[in-house]
């Protein structure tokens, strides 16, 4: 299949920093790429990239075949991580002034809005100001404002880092709705479980570069472990020598001290094999992607 | 989604020209329905010239040997005042707020023409000018002062003004103020000298000489005494054909800072 967004060798220096170093990335039509790393890796600079709000030193984006540029403005829609709407304005008035920008005609303009307005379940919220709306409806507003014009790729900064709980799951339901209608989409977050959630592939980055790209399983088989043992310990060098006898790999993810067990085991079977090793607590966890991007991005590195 | 029929959209398929229109009235429309849902907003614009009106009529009226400057005091008031704080503060706020609540992001992503967003302020801006004129009118007719001159260059001069303004706006807007709190420190801080030596509050002839040789350097003397000229002693183009052409030079010059500044501007959100 052909790549609807292709990035290839994309740099960008900001001062005497390179914040992208040769980024290669190619997404196909329907797909949800996600770019996940910490803060500073090259994430946002890439999506303005990508949408144009930003020009690459060396490199090439293309959309369908495209290079960006100001011409690609209909190829991309453009969800920032602050809805970034006219809080004076109802929610129709907001996507009627995007439409408008877009040059739709005067006879279709108002059956657009309305249908966004539909699609997003603003209806209710028709008579609220988008400055009064909750944080949830606004960043569903600034969604739909993004598809204004319907673009075939939707970039989304950081979709629902503002949002609570319930209003990120909803948020969540409807980001997957619009992957099952076609739309690409290529998104960053810190958001592991969003990532899990809603993408098909997974780019973790670091360093301006793309570290590992895979689905969410991919990048879980990439961990060597069926399971991963998070536990507390009285005395730190006993649970270690047990663990290197048990031939278990040790990993200090997120400042947690972990044993990456080569075999699924119950949580008997570990209390057993750890008992007398000065272990307080312990858990069985399933390999997730939380693991993978600790061990791939190297986070942590080993005990 | 359901791909409408402008999926893509873009200078090859809509002539550039019907598009810089669509979106310019787009920009337009949205000002003033934002001004509007604002309704204090759009209050106090209609009413700070309207106070400012009447309390000069009242001072003017109590002192029969003032009541000349009666319809020269109207001018002033439109001029340095009312337009003065909407066109200019107003130009100000609106690139101040576009950037702090990040829509200007969200512009750059869309194909609006710079030049439609420019034109857009600048009929918003015209029209609520047009809308301060009327109040002030009536009121200044109310209490008694009289329009002389052309009405036709009257106008001109208000439309010359309102661009030269809105260019200053643009450029003081893109260029210091980064957020909307700062907009009335530094009208204030700047603003309000200038007007003050503009001979807005009072006629120019009531400063000392020194004062008087440096407020011919303010461009808004200029613009009061083009008003004034017309309104209260109707001049014409001929009679006024020096600050006519200084309005128009300034106007300009307001102009092309305006653009270029809203350019840079355009050019470091792109950047950042």
């Amino acid at each position: 299949m052909t790549a609807l967004l292709q990035i290839s060798g994309l740099r960008k220096r900001f001062g005497a920093r390179e914040v992208l170093q040769g980024l290669d990335l190619a997404v196909e039509p329907g797909e949800i790429v996600g770019l996940l790393g910490p803060n500073g890796c090259g994430k946002s600079t890439t999506l303005n990239i990508v949408s144009g709000l930003l020009q690459a030193d060396a490199g090439q984006v293309l959309i369908a075949g495209q290079p960006v540029s100001a011409r690609s403005a209909a190829l991309v829609g453009y969800c920032p991580q602050d809805s970034a709407l006219y809080r004076d304005l109802l929610p129709a008035e907001n996507l009627d002034f995007f439409v408008r920008l877009y040059g739709l005609p005067a006879a279709q303009r108002k059956t657009r809005v309305d249908e966004l307005m539909q699609r997003f379940g603003l209806l209710p919220h028709a008579a609220t100001r988008a400055g009064r709306l909750s944080s949830g409806w606004q960043q569903r507003l600034s969604l739909a404002v993004a598809l204004v014009h319907a673009p075939p790729v939707l970039i989304l900064d950081e979709p629902t880092s503002a949002v609570d709980v319930e209003a990120r799951r909803l948020l969540w339901t409807l980001i997957a709705s619009l992957r099952e209608s076609g739309t690409t989409i290529l998104l960053t977050s810190h958001l592991l479980a969003e990532a899990e959630r809603l993408c098909s592939r997974v780019a973790l980055m670091q360093g301006g570069r793309i570290v590992a790209i895979d689905s969410v399983a991919g990048l879980q088989a990439r961990v060597p472990a069926q399971a991963v043992v998070e536990l507390q310990t009285a005395h730190e060098p006993a649970t270690l020598q047990r663990a290197a006898e048990l031939g278990w790999a040790v990993r200090r993810y997120g400042g947690r001290l972990c044993c990456l067990l080569p075999q699924a085991a119950s949580l008997r079977e570990v209390v057993q094999a750890l008992d007398g090793a000065g272990v307080t607590a312990v858990s069985v966890l399933p390999v997730t992607l939380e693991h993978a991007y600790l061990e791939l991005l190297g986070a942590d590195g080993a005990a | 989604m359901t791909g409408p029929s402008f999926s893509i959209v873009g200078p090859d398929r809509i002539h550039t020209l019907t598009l810089l229109l669509q979106q310019t009235l787009a920009v337009t429309r949205r000002l003033l329905l934002e001004q509007w849902r604002q309704g204090r907003g759009l209050i106090f614009w209609a009413v700070f010239p309207a106070l400012m009106m009447l309390l000069f009529g009242l001072v003017y009226a109590h002192n029969a040997s003032m009541r000349a400057g009666l319809d020269a005091a109207a001018a002033g008031i439109l001029m340095g005042a009312a337009l003065f704080f909407s066109c200019l503060g107003g130009t100000v706020a609106i690139v101040a707020a576009e950037r702090e609540r990040r829509t200007l992001r969200r512009l750059l992503v869309s194909p609006l023409l710079p030049a439609a967003y420019f034109l857009g302020v600048v009929v918003a801006q015209t029209l609520l000018a047009a809308l301060q004129v009327v109040v002030l009118g009536v009121i200044a007719y109310a209490i008694g002062a009289r329009y002389h001159g052309s009405v036709a260059l009257g106008v001109a001069i208000v439309v010359l003004s309102v661009f030269a303004y809105v260019g200053m706006g643009f450029y003081f807007g893109a260029r210091f103020a980064k957020r909307s709190e700062e907009v009335v420190v530094a009208l204030s801080a700047f603003g309000v000298p200038l007007l003050v030596l503009g001979g807005t509050f009072f006629p120019l002839e009531l400063m000392p000489q020194a004062m008087q040789t440096v407020a011919r350097f303010d461009p808004i003397l200029h613009m009061n005494q083009a008003l004034k000229g017309v309104a209260a002693y109707g001049l014409g183009v001929a009679e006024l054909r020096t600050e006519l052409a200084l309005l128009v030079a300034f106007c300009g010059v307001a102009l092309v800072l305006g653009v270029r500044s809203y350019g840079q501007l355009l050019a470091a959100e792109h950047g950042t």
